[in-house]
């Protein structure tokens, strides 16, 4: 509990200071490090040390639509709970991701299933956002090079574009990505993939920008996949906090099956 | 005229009882050569059916039919006539209408996951109608332990290797996860009541084999939703033609479908097939040649040892023509009687190995080659070709044998051959 | 009896009726060439059933750890000292006989591209000693094989290069959990696209180097399988007798013959060889018939002849025993005659391989075969040998009838007849 009072009062101190110092270098040139800040803020978005949220995800594709409303919880990129709401007929399905173990809870036949890494399909829960995007350990910031593409306005806002390249050898499928961010609150508002013949994929688009656990954050993500483009899938946040009191223990399969 | 043409046949028929022993020498020649003949292309063809029946009996069927737009990918929501499926009881009685089709059966597909315990498989689930499967395939029937399904009463059946790697054991209850045509993930419990080794590990290690009715609740889909529909054929060897002509009585712009025979879906056993048929044709050639050779040799050698029997025949005044006819009248007679023979001790054989085919188990266990599990059962297959064939080659073997002979016997001066 | 000299009748005999002999004889020699013929495609034909299949499966002899064959797992493999001994040991033993051997490192993954994510079987392979080794490098389609020295380079099947949508040259990503348990992510591009024809293999099957896959699963050194092809495959058994023997006190090896690695190629060439023997059977009787009617006809004419000779003091024994010195004497020539002919036939046309194609029907073209159709004939000394001496003897079994007629004859009946 302590220690992690402490490292929010550090948090908030240091979120502040960044935020200052950012208006001071809003006039200066990015510093390649401030850059590299930024991206790993905008990959770590949704991912504090420990955060809870309520969601709802709507999901159309070429054969259904449908809408989900999800209570999440996440501890650390090694544990998170997810439990669907609504539907009723869905509500108290889970899924508890801890460290490599991922089980799943099936409220209809009130059975819990393990499900190895191995055979998690690339979407998550059925939606255009993959496994890749919610759970996965690296960090963007590892696999990808960075530089500034563009600095300047955009339909009358002030925003950079970074473009991100694969290291090397990165294991990533991606050839390129692009990001435009706000200067002003440094928030992101869209991310473009593209495969290595600059093909775009998909376009992942953020709006509704509020503050939430104290945060300020895009409510609302859109995916799109560009060979697809009547279908997509938009993530809502209706309410979201940070650093709040979880530890590991609350990941257990006992709290997979709860109702609540 | 006609008195003199018939007596030269009598000369024939007199000639040939003359000498029963090389008459009945040379005609056991013929008909056991058109025996060997007739039973090689028996073989042959029957161990070609073996291998087309042993691929497509035990799960692929002879025939399929899908919406057209399901293969390759076999897209889950493409089922047959789309959203709104069709009425499956009409589709299958049109299909069954079609002279050439035997039997057929709907299948549904789905891909899932099978939870047991700690233990979670992922596996392709079938769904199946237990009354019309069994009349195409032979899958439900390869049950190692337990016994077959049940619609309407969330049985399953999975493979031994995928009840190994379950830990499951018959009566256990298996969870069964799957996306469904909502999107939504459908799940349920089922009872394993049945194991089947197929002796494919593919289908051993990966299926799971539900009711219809119940893989398609399951996945969300009415009863007039299926994604396949099995057919098995009267004459396998025949499929690419009959899957033609079903496609054509078929289409329909209302429910537009595509019809695949086994060739098509499984190419790699066709070329098996190919290839089988190809080596055994060079079999049945040196077969026939052989057979046909020991008739010509033997009806030269006779010949041969009648120059001194023609000699004094001709010294007696008959043309060298008239030889010519009395030969090829031998030979006529002979081979007809021969072949008649041969025609009936080869048909009762046919016929006993056709109706009991030679099963080889205790000596050669079952596998499977290119995917086709194989029990190795030696059986022949009556050929409409091969008896008409071999009759007409060896009937005109013989005669063309002897008339050489005979003509050359003819050139020589009887002086001189019955001086030899 | 006179031994000399009946055998020298016997011999004349056949000179003076040259055109009885070699009617005779030819059922004999043509009978004997066929089965030279084709039992040596036979015998062809499995060699290139078995080279095939060991090539694409585990060679003749493979060395794996204990349970690598019923689980296909990472975890039962042959770590780096293993290996080395185990390879060691096997060139020793094998030496001249091995045409060449391969080691591959396999694991179950999953490969993912930014359209797809496909389950497959990864194998590490040595690029140099695998297209030695097996013949995927024939089913090439588009880019190249791996290379020596390739690192981040994976040649997939037609299929799978469907699924996840990549070409030469495109990058995917592999995961697999590695010896650690940890799930870690590899990547790779698109070196080379393969098609085989077998759909199982075009999804899943994926090369990589050996290298790249030990560093990647954290194994330094270590193989799934050692895989040895022999010079012939009849080699196989006495070779993993030898292996077993040497390498007994070794716990984490296991030595198998292909017949236990691939058993499902084991189960085919006995199919086919069960097929065979009905047909050789066949083929035989036949044979047999014609060299029988032959002889027999032959012998039909000569009761005068025979006569003749007793009436000059030859005994009924010795007139029997003089037709079955011209039977023997006949077969014989004809054995010999027949291998070479066979022979000849044989290895003038067909030594480079008798191609099936034209047999097979058209329509079935589809790219990628199991089987190049071209069966180069094998000729075994012991099959030549079995096929002479079973050949000769229905010969000298033939003649012992005519030679029991003939010893039987009664000399004043048999004056009468002209011939």
């Amino acid at each position: 509990m302590h220690g992690i009072r402490r490292s929010w009062t550090v948090r908030t101190l240091v979120t502040q200071l960044l935020n200052t110092s950012l208006l001071v270098l809003l006039s200066s040139p990015l510093q390649a490090q401030t850059a590299r800040e930024i991206i790993d803020r905008v990959d770590r978005l949704l991912r504090g040390e420990s955060s809870r949220g309520r969601i709802t995800m709507a999901i159309t594709t070429e054969h259904w639509s449908r809408s989900l409303d999800m209570e999440v919880w996440s501890l650390g990129v090694e544990h998170s709970l997810v439990r669907v709401q609504s539907p009723a007929r869905e509500a108290g399905t889970a899924t508890l991701k801890a460290g490599q173990e991922v089980w799943n809870y099936l409220p209809r036949v009130d059975r819990t299933i393990k499900v190895p890494p191995s055979l998690m399909m690339g979407s998550w829960m059925g939606s255009h956002f993959t496994n890749d995007d919610l759970v996965k350990e690296s960090r963007i910031v590892d696999d990808y090079d960075f530089e500034i593409s563009f600095e300047g306005e955009r339909e009358g806002v002030e925003v950079w574009e970074f473009q991100l390249t694969p290291r090397p050898e990165a294991p990533v499928v991606w050839g390129r990505i692009d990001e435009q961010v706000r200067k002003a609150d440094l928030m992101p508002t869209w991310i473009r993939y593209y495969d290595e013949d600059g093909g775009l994929v998909r376009t992942m688009t953020f709006s509704g920008y509020r503050t939430m656990g104290d945060r300020l954050v895009p409510a609302s993500m859109l995916v799109i996949p560009a060979d697809k483009p009547e279908e997509h899938t938009v993530l809502t946040y209706h309410e979201l906090d940070f650093d709040i009191s979880l530890d590991e223990s609350f990941f257990s399969l006992r709290n997979l099956r709860a109702r609540r | 005229m006609a008195h003199e043409r018939l007596w030269w046949w009598r000369v024939a028929w007199r000639n040939l009882w003359r000498n029963r022993l090389r008459t009945l020498i040379t005609a056991s020649g013929l008909a056991f050569g058109y025996l060997g003949a007739v039973l090689v292309v028996g073989v042959s063809d029957g161990m070609l059916v073996e291998l087309i029946e042993n691929g497509t009996r035990l799960m692929l069927g002879e025939v399929q039919v899908h919406s057209e737009d399901y293969l390759p990918e076999r897209n889950m929501h493409l089922t047959i006539g789309g959203y709104e499926g069709t009425d499956l009881e009409i589709f299958i009685s049109r299909i069954t209408s079609q002279e050439d089709v035997s039997a057929a059966a709907p299948r549904v597909y789905g891909g899932g996951l099978l939870s047991s315990g700690e233990e979670t498989q992922a596996a392709l689930l079938m769904g199946v109608d237990p009354d019309r499967e069994p009349r195409v395939t032979t899958l439900l029937s390869r049950l190692v332990s337990g016994r077959t399904l049940v619609a309407g009463a969330n049985e399953i059946l999975v493979g031994d290797e995928m009840a190994e790697r379950l830990g499951a054991v018959l009566g256990d209850e298996i969870v069964v996860v799957s996306p469904s045509s909502d999107g939504s993930l459908g799940n349920d419990l089922f009872t394993l009541v049945g194991i089947l080794d197929t002796g494919i590990p593919a289908i051993d290690q990966n299926y799971a084999l539900l009711a219809l009715p119940d893989l398609q609740f399951l996945m969300a889909m009415g009863p007039a939703r299926i994604h396949e529909v099995v057919i098995t054929v009267g004459n396998a060897k025949d499929s690419p033609r009959i899957a033609g002509a079903l496609g054509e009585f078929l289409s329909d712009s209302e429910l537009p479908v595509q019809v695949s025979s086994w060739t098509d879906l499984r190419p790699e056993l066709a070329e098996m097939v190919s290839l089988m048929d190809a080596s055994h044709f060079i079999i049945v050639i040196v077969i026939f040649g052989m057979a046909a050779f020991g008739v010509a040799n033997t009806m030269l050698i006779g010949t041969f040892e009648r120059r001194r029997e023609f000699a004094v025949i001709r010294a007696l005044g008959t043309a060298p023509i008239g030889i010519g006819r009395t030969v090829v009248y031998e030979g006529v007679i002979l081979g007809v009687i021969s072949l008649i023979a041969g025609a009936l001790i080869t048909w009762p054989i046919l016929v006993w190995w056709h109706n009991s085919p030679i099963d080889l188990t205790t000596v050669i266990s079952g596998f499977s080659v290119a995917g086709a599990q194989w029990r190795p059962v030696l059986r022949v297959e009556y050929s409409v070709q091969a008896p008409i064939v071999a009759a007409l080659g060896l009937f005109l073997t013989s005669i063309l044998a002897a008339m050489y002979p005979a003509w050359k016997a003819t050139r020589v001066p009887p002086a001189d051959a019955l001086a030899d | 009896m006179r031994l000399t000299v009946l055998l020298k009748l016997a011999m004349r005999s056949v000179e003076r009726n040259m055109r009885r002999s070699a009617l005779t004889s030819l059922a004999m020699v043509l009978g004997l060439a066929l089965l030279v013929f084709s039992r040596s495609l036979a015998e062809g034909a499995y060699d290139k059933m078995i080279d095939s299949g060991v090539r694409m499966g585990s060679g003749h002899i493979a060395i794996q750890a204990p349970e690598y064959l019923e689980t296909g797992k990472l975890e039962h493999r042959l770590e780096a000292g293993v290996v080395r001994l185990a390879s060691e040991v096997a060139n020793d033993v094998l030496r001249e006989s091995l045409l060449s051997w391969a080691p591959r490192l396999s694991v179950n993954g999953l490969a993912s591209s930014t359209a797809a994510a496909v389950p497959v079987r990864i194998e590490g392979v040595d690029p140099e000693l695998e297209r030695a080794f097996s013949d995927i490098e024939d089913k090439l389609q588009d880019g190249r094989y791996l290379e020596a020295g390739d690192r981040l380079h994976a040649y997939i099947g037609t299929e799978l290069a469907q699924r996840l949508d990549v070409q030469v040259g495109n990058r995917f990503v592999l995961t697999a959990q590695t010896s650690t348990g940890d799930v870690e992510g590899q990547l790779v591009r698109v070196a080379g696209i393969f098609q085989t024809g077998i759909p199982e293999v075009d999804q899943s099957l994926i090369h990589i180097p050996i290298d790249t896959a030990r560093e990647w699963l954290h194994t330094p050194g270590a193989t799934s399988t050692l895989a040895f092809l022999l010079n012939e495959s009849e080699l196989t058994d006495i070779g993993v007798k030898t292996l077993q023997l040497k390498l007994e006190n070794e716990q984490q090896i296991r030595v198998l013959g292909w017949r236990e690695s691939s058993p499902e190629l084991a189960a085919a060439i006995r199919l086919d060889s069960t097929g065979n023997y009905i047909f050789h059977s066949i083929l035989l009787a036949i044979i047999t018939l014609a060299i029988l009617n032959a002889v027999m006809i032959s012998v039909l004419g000569r009761r005068r002849e025979f006569g003749v000779l007793q009436a000059m003091g030859l005994t009924g024994v010795e007139t029997g025993f003089y037709v079955f010195l011209e039977g023997l004497f006949l077969t014989v020539v004809s054995g010999v005659a027949g291998i070479s002919a066979g022979l000849l036939f044989t290895w003038g046309f067909f030594r480079d391989g008798l191609d099936f194609s034209i047999f097979m029907e058209d329509g079935l073209e589809f790219g990628g075969q199991i089987m190049e159709p071209i069966i180069i004939p094998h000729f075994s000394v012991e099959q030549l040998l079995i096929s002479t001496f079973v050949v000769v003897t229905i010969g000298m079994i033939s003649s012992l009838y005519p030679a029991l007629r003939a010893s039987k004859l009664d000399v004043a009946e048999a004056m009468k007849f002209e011939q």
